[in-house]
């Protein structure tokens, strides 16, 4: 792993925590950036390292939004979900070694990999914070926003990167 | 025993993830409903640190903004010390009793973190323990009621404000004193509910909402909401109110806590009673 690529994660970190956090957009869009971090971080540990990853990762989000187990639950999740997905979207996965992105698979699995997982993600997300049936209506829609916006926020990222 | 290991061997990704989940969803469960811990939340000291000198920086850019807030505070608070010399002046019996009900003071403080787009909204406050904060405490500022204080640090203090699904404050009509509860459903930061207003009372857009004085929390008559609009459906016996909030979360920048001095007394004596 670069250093470079660190840098870049932390400040998706921060852009995050202090702006993609304060969108009001009628309370129904919380794009979660900094699943890139997750989603990008190349196959090298097993799965179980994954997973513990993704729960730091999901802890340390949690304690700065007060809501706390939610990020920490679709986080764990969604790194539990990953290699197998990798490996039933790319036939030779096991040369896979360096980060996973666009330009490492190819865009159209990236597309469907990054989609599959935020949509598991952000869906977790909005139905533990919502942790009620009474506004489901609302709460789908809010998964819905918020997904897709997650989705393109996601693919821009990779397309500013290769250049 | 080997039959175990080997499963346990085959099973150990799918073991810890449901290791990890039930974790996840334990601190879920006890931290949801009303977080306690100063730890997991932002008013950790590290945590409302880094929030605090990034609101350091921000709040640079909103100098201007807070001039005028100020400003106009000034201005009120001067129409206040008029309107109370006066007030002694006219009758002294008078002044005396309205300050026999004034038992409270106010603490000021800086919102440093403050989230409105989520259904559990919470704030993080530059106060702690350290400014004799204590969960429970009420959180006003110029416009009007803002929420309760939930757990404290050492330093800072997590609020729940009235934007947030599980936050109640009792309520009342400033025209006739008739009671209700404000509750908040989700949606927009701008606006919440209004219940248990029975079909009977007249209610119309424009009638003010003020503190109950019913709970220790908040003295009475603290500006809560405006009525936007009320429904009466049919065979229902109680309103469906649509209020506007008083105070502008999105703008909430400095805040006052209500150091009520018969809180702990007023508080043991409910919970003797409730219990």
């Amino acid at each position: 792993m670069r250093i470079r690529t660190v840098i870049e994660w932390l400040v998706l970190f921060l852009l995050q925590i202090f702006l993609f956090n304060n969108l009001q957009f009628w309370g129904l869009c919380q794009p979660q950036v900094y699943v890139v971090c997750l989603l990008m971080m190349p196959i090298v540990l097993p799965r179980w390292a994954d997973m513990l990853i993704g729960f730091g990762i999901g802890l340390v989000m949690d304690i700065l939004c007060n809501s706390i187990g939610v990020h920490t639950a679709a986080c764990v999740l969604l790194m539990y979900l990953r290699q197998p997905l990798i490996a039933s979207l790319v036939q030779e996965h096991e040369r896979l070694t360096g980060e996973i992105s666009w330009q490492t698979v190819s865009p159209e699995t990236f597309i469907k990999y990054a989609a599959v997982l935020i949509c598991i993600h952000q869906l977790t997300i909005s139905m533990l914070a919502a942790w009620s049936f009474r506004h489901f209506g609302m709460t789908l829609l809010q998964f819905m926003i918020s997904a897709t916006l997650n989705i393109l926020l996601i693919l821009g990222y990779n397309l500013i990167r290769r250049q | 025993m080997q039959s175990l290991l080997k499963f346990i061997q085959k099973y150990s990704n799918f073991l810890i993830f449901i290791i990890l989940e039930v974790v996840a969803f334990l601190l879920f469960a006890s931290y949801n409903e009303y977080p306690k811990s100063s730890f997991l939340s932002t008013s950790n000291a590290i945590v409302a640190f880094n929030y605090q000198v990034a609101d350091d920086i921000s709040s640079y850019f909103r100098l201007r903004k807070v001039n005028e807030q100020l400003q106009e505070e000034n201005a009120d608070l001067r129409s206040q010390i008029a309107e109370l010399q006066n007030i002694v002046e006219d009758s002294i019996e008078k002044a005396a009793y309205h300050y026999s009900h004034l038992d409270y003071e106010c603490i000021p403080a800086k919102v440093i973190q403050l989230s409105t787009n989520k259904q559990h909204n919470f704030l993080t406050i530059n106060k702690g323990r350290r400014d004799s904060l204590y969960q429970g405490m009420g959180v006003r500022n110029r416009e009007g009621v803002v929420g309760i204080v939930s757990n404290v640090s050492e330093h800072f203090a997590v609020v729940i404000p009235i934007i947030n699904t599980n936050s109640k404050i009792s309520a009342k009509f400033l025209k006739n004193g008739y009671y209700g509860t404000i509750e908040w459903d989700g949606k927009d930061y701008r606006y919440a509910e209004l219940k248990d207003v029975a079909s009977h009372l007249s209610v119309e857009s424009g009638d003010t909402i003020v503190t109950s004085g019913l709970s220790p929390i908040f003295p009475e008559n603290i500006p809560l909401a405006v009525v936007e609009s009320a429904v009466l459906r049919e065979g229902a016996s109680y309103y469906t109110i649509k209020v506007k909030l008083q105070t502008d979360f999105r703008k909430l920048n400095y805040v006052q806590l209500i150091d009520n001095h018969t809180f702990i007394e007023e508080k043991m004596l409910s919970d003797q009673h409730a219990n």
